[in-house]
């Protein structure tokens, strides 16, 4: 599979050896062997491949910084990287690049439970924090469904969500401080264990920038206490409609559930094969509401959505009456991705966020595009937050049936952004979705982000390739903004 | 003398704003005028929003308004409320500050602030509000970024930046904003006599247990007058926990509050009290019709205490908010002021003025920091948005060539 990257520089690639040596003397944890350096040649997208010039793997900020300023100095490029779980490519090295690994910073500092937040390194595991303080019923929020590998930092880059954002948020309403390290290597703090700041918000803007802005090298998030009751309602509809109204009339109703999911009947299927969650099997939607709070509180609420529910013509409904139970519900759901994987050789999973009204139209749509493309597809719909997650299954071994699959899964990306939703939820934008970019925006949108680039990276070293289209300007699409004949900003520098 | 612009439309900001791109004059960017955070704008001309109203769709079921910045917070309160729906920042009225009575502004203006009410530790802030917006940066260009939904990764979240940017960065022309449903019930759990350590202590009670409480002040016994409900005493300190909900759970939930704080003074506030209470909290009221600073002092919890201790001895009134993240003082001494502020740089915080007399904010700084890496990096972000630094100029220091005020430090003692 061909990636286009930003040019190499032959010259780095030549001086391989001398780099190595230079980087060896900051920290002695430099891999430049081909059989060592496999690990690193791609992340959660592993359909694409390429191998840095070496691996680092630092153990302090301050070989992070000298690290840095010894390639800015040079112009060599880094790729900063986590747990490498990412599904959009935001990790996959340049020919010519330094791979930093920051799996070594996986330490949690400080559990402070007087300011209720944890001061964690980078690569500490998602699930790790909540380990750490459930012990006193405390947990972190955000729980994207890699949480067991996927990193802190990571989950900074990406701006991760997970099935709670609607009530809870994402990582950027978690996220109370970082410390990072800028490509010139200035060692930066933004944010700490109080709430906001004055100034610019650059913590907001760090928060997924896909590892363009600066390397995370220490998180501060918050912890919540454990709701005193949590319990999960399974309902059934015999079309998709019917389980979008419901999830619309919940929310008018004033309901703001912990999560809420719709499964398509492909994925009911294929899930409870595989997971044995003792789904409904004779419905065409499936959704599952959690609510929590108190004990009265989810009661009553269980309640009113069974109403609601009945009120959409739901078909099937069972509330949990045990935490297993509620376990159980959740089983299929948590092994969605798994279960496609085994009835197809591979799949992709797509990642659009659309306005949740506008569910059954995109579903209609992608149900049509699968006739089209011949490429069987099942959908996943986080209803609570409008992110949707199709996964499109395909063989890799045949190149025109993988085409297929990405010509697919770009065209659902479009039609989100059509109905006024995003490329990307929470996997971010990559390489993966990087040239869909200018289906949500014009020239002067992208110029904007590329300026905010240059101030954090004069030299567009960090992570470039990412993000934003290389392989035409947005312009092409004609949508760039001419003003009276003549480009805004003749002079500024694109990159 | 200055002039004032009335665009119609995005285009004519665009047009406007480019035109003095080229001159490299400098503009202010305005509202209502009722917001008066930050320093005395020098220029000859002024950009009003005003003009830009309306509202241009809100969707109850999709949890979003999208509104042009020159529409009164007041209409958008009142339109949502149709609903059942607030915005879930709970934007504070600073009208009362400067002008004795209600006057909350557009909501461009309350968007540039970045300011949230009691509910912020448990809602969030007004950045976490902001979904996506449309604006003219400083070179005249029309950006946009975010959208309406909640979750997104698509780019980098201007929508971060540009709240609290105080219109530094850009004109912004459109703003989606996401909702909230109004909560079913509430009720606000009082404690009378407590001291600040006691208040502290009560909030991490109150917290650490499962109660999910969205609202957590105290008032010292000498503030206690800001408060005017009749049933509230005026003679000793208030702790006040708000509780929101269905009912029954709100019930049951002061019940609990009961049984953990019974060997305390206590009392309850029913759901109209509490509106007004916490109304008057959000706004200021009590610091209305007074010639003094106020000023948000922003720390860990666990450095409030230290942060009153500190300064016992000083002549200011103050109030917790957001369970003791937040002191809202209002003192008379710039000099107690600047010793403050000082004292929050070193002690991981900050302070921000909300109000000071015309010859402070045409003197001083509006904004300091502790750090020169992180003044460098805000000056290169406002200029990738305003490359000729002509909006709101010199809005956070005297220093025509910066950004930021000078860097304190906070390692050297306090005078």
């Amino acid at each position: 599979m061909s990636l286009v990257l930003p040019e190499p520089d032959l010259n780095i690639i030549d001086n391989k050896k001398d780099i190595v040596k230079d980087i060896f003397e900051i920290t002695k944890n430099v891999i430049s062997s081909d059989d060592e350096i496999k690990p690193y040649e791609t992340d959660g997208l592993s359909v694409y491949r390429q191998k840095p010039i070496a691996v680092v793997l630092p153990e302090t900020t301050e070989e992070v910084s000298k690290i840095l300023k010894y390639c800015f100095d040079k112009k060599i490029k880094v790729v900063p990287r986590g747990a490498g779980t990412g599904l959009s490519g935001g990790s996959i090295p340049l020919a010519d690049c330094i791979l930093m690994g920051m799996g070594k910073f996986n330490k949690i500092l400080e559990t402070d439970f007087e300011n209720r937040c944890v001061v964690a390194q980078p690569c500490v595991a998602n699930l790790a924090i909540t380990t750490a303080v459930q012990h006193k019923d405390f947990y972190y929020a955000p729980d994207p469904s890699s949480q067991l590998a996927c990193s802190i930092g990571g989950n900074v880059a990406e701006n991760s969500g997970g099935v709670h954002s609607l009530k809870y948020g994402t990582t950027t309403n978690n996220l109370m401080g970082v410390e990072m390290v800028l490509m010139d290597g200035t060692i930066l703090k933004l944010g700490g264990k109080h709430l906001d700041s004055e100034g610019y918000d650059l913590l907001g803007l760090v928060t997924g920038s896909e590892g363009l802005l600066g390397v995370i090298t220490e998180v501060t998030v918050r912890i919540l206490k454990k709701p005193e009751s949590v319990r999960a309602v399974l309902i059934g509809f015999q079309s998709i409609e019917d389980s979008g109204n419901c999830v619309a009339d919940i929310i008018a109703k004033g309901i703001v559930p912990a999560g809420m999911e719709i499964m398509d009947k492909p994925l009911i299927i294929a899930t409870d094969n595989f997971a044995k969650a003792g789904y409904p099997r004779d419905v065409e939607a499936l959704l599952i509401v959690e609510l929590d709070g108190t004990v009265s509180e989810v009661d009553t609420l269980i309640n009113k959505v069974l109403d609601i529910a009945k009120m959409n013509k739901a078909s099937y409904n069972r509330a949990s009456n045990s935490d297993e139970e509620r376990m159980r519900f959740w089983k299929g759901r948590k092994a969605a991705f798994t279960a496609c994987g085994v009835i197809a050789p591979d799949y992709i999973c797509m990642d659009g966020s659309i306005p949740r009204n506008k569910l059954s139209d995109v579903l209609a749509y992608i149900s049509k595009l699968s006739k089209k493309y011949k490429l069987d597809v099942a959908n996943c719909f986080h209803a609570g937050d409008g992110n949707l997650h199709p996964l499109i299954m395909f063989d890799s071994n045949d190149p025109v049936e993988m085409k297929k699959a990405e010509d697919f899964g770009a065209d659902i990306l479009k039609y989100c952004v059509k109905v006024g939703g995003v490329l990307s939820g929470e996997h971010g934008i990559g390489v993966e979705k990087r040239e869909l970019m200018c289906e949500m925006f014009n020239d002067n949108d992208i110029q904007q982000q590329l300026n905010i680039k240059q101030a954090f990276d004069e030299k567009n070293l960090l992570n470039p390739g990412k993000v934003f289209p290389i392989l035409h300007r947005c312009a092409e699409g004609g949508r760039m903004h001419i003003h009276k004949g003549k480009d805004k900003f003749p002079n500024l520098p694109r990159f | 003398m200055t002039e004032t612009y009335y665009p119609k439309n995005e285009s004519e900001v665009s047009d406007f704003i480019f035109d003095h791109f080229n001159k490299n004059n400098p503009i202010e960017i305005a509202g209502y005028g009722s917001k008066k955070i930050g320093r005395i704008i020098q220029s000859s001309q002024t950009l009003s929003l005003k003009d830009l109203s309306g509202i241009i769709e809100y969707f109850p079921e999709e949890l979003y308004i999208k509104v042009l910045p020159g529409t009164s917070l007041k209409e958008i309160e009142e339109t949502l409320a149709k609903k059942n729906q607030f915005l879930g920042f709970e934007p504070n009225d600073l009208g009362y500050l400067y002008t004795g009575r209600a006057n909350s502004g557009s909501i461009g203006g309350v968007v540039s602030c970045n300011l949230s009410g009691p509910g912020r530790f448990k809602h969030g802030a007004l950045r976490d509000h902001v979904l996506g917006f449309k604006a003219v940066n400083g070179s005249g260009a029309k950006i946009k970024s975010g959208g309406t939904v909640v979750k997104n990764v698509t780019g980098y979240d201007l929508s971060k930046v540009i709240s609290g940017s105080y219109g530094t960065l850009c004109a912004i022309t459109e703003i989606n904003l996401k909702v909230s449903p109004l909560p079913e019930f509430e009720e606000t759990f009082m404690i009378s006599g407590l001291n600040y350590e006691d208040a502290i202590q009560v909030f991490k009670l109150a917290l650490d247990s499962s109660l999910e409480i969205s609202g957590a002040c105290y008032f010292p016994s000498e503030n206690a007058s800001f408060l005017t409900l009749n049933d509230v005493k005026k003679d000793t300190s208030i702790l006040g926990l708000r509780v929101q909900g269905p009912k029954p759970s709100v019930v049951e939930r002061i019940k609990q509050l009961k049984k953990m704080f019974s060997d305390k003074l206590i009392s309850i506030l029913d759901i109209y009290q509490t509106s007004i209470f916490w109304r008057e909290i959000k706004n200021f009221e009590g610091y209305a019709n007074e010639d003094t600073y106020v000023c948000k002092i922003s720390l860990p919890v666990t450095n409030m205490g230290s942060f009153l201790r500190y300064f016992n001895k000083t002549n200011f009134k103050y109030f917790l908010d957001w369970a003791g993240n937040i002191a809202w003082c209002s003192l008379t001494s710039q000099e107690d002021l600047d010793q403050m502020r000082i004292f929050c740089l070193k002690h991981d915080g900050y302070l921000t003025v909300l109000r000071a007399n015309d010859n402070f904010r045409k003197s001083e700084e509006f904004l300091t920091n502790s750090n020169s890496s992180l003044k460098i990096l805000s000056k290169k972000l406002k200029e990738s948005f305003d490359p000729r630094g002509i909006l709101n100029p010199n809005t956070f220091t005297t220093r025509l060539d910066q950004v930021f005020g000078p860097v304190l430090n906070a390692e050297e003692p306090i005078r």
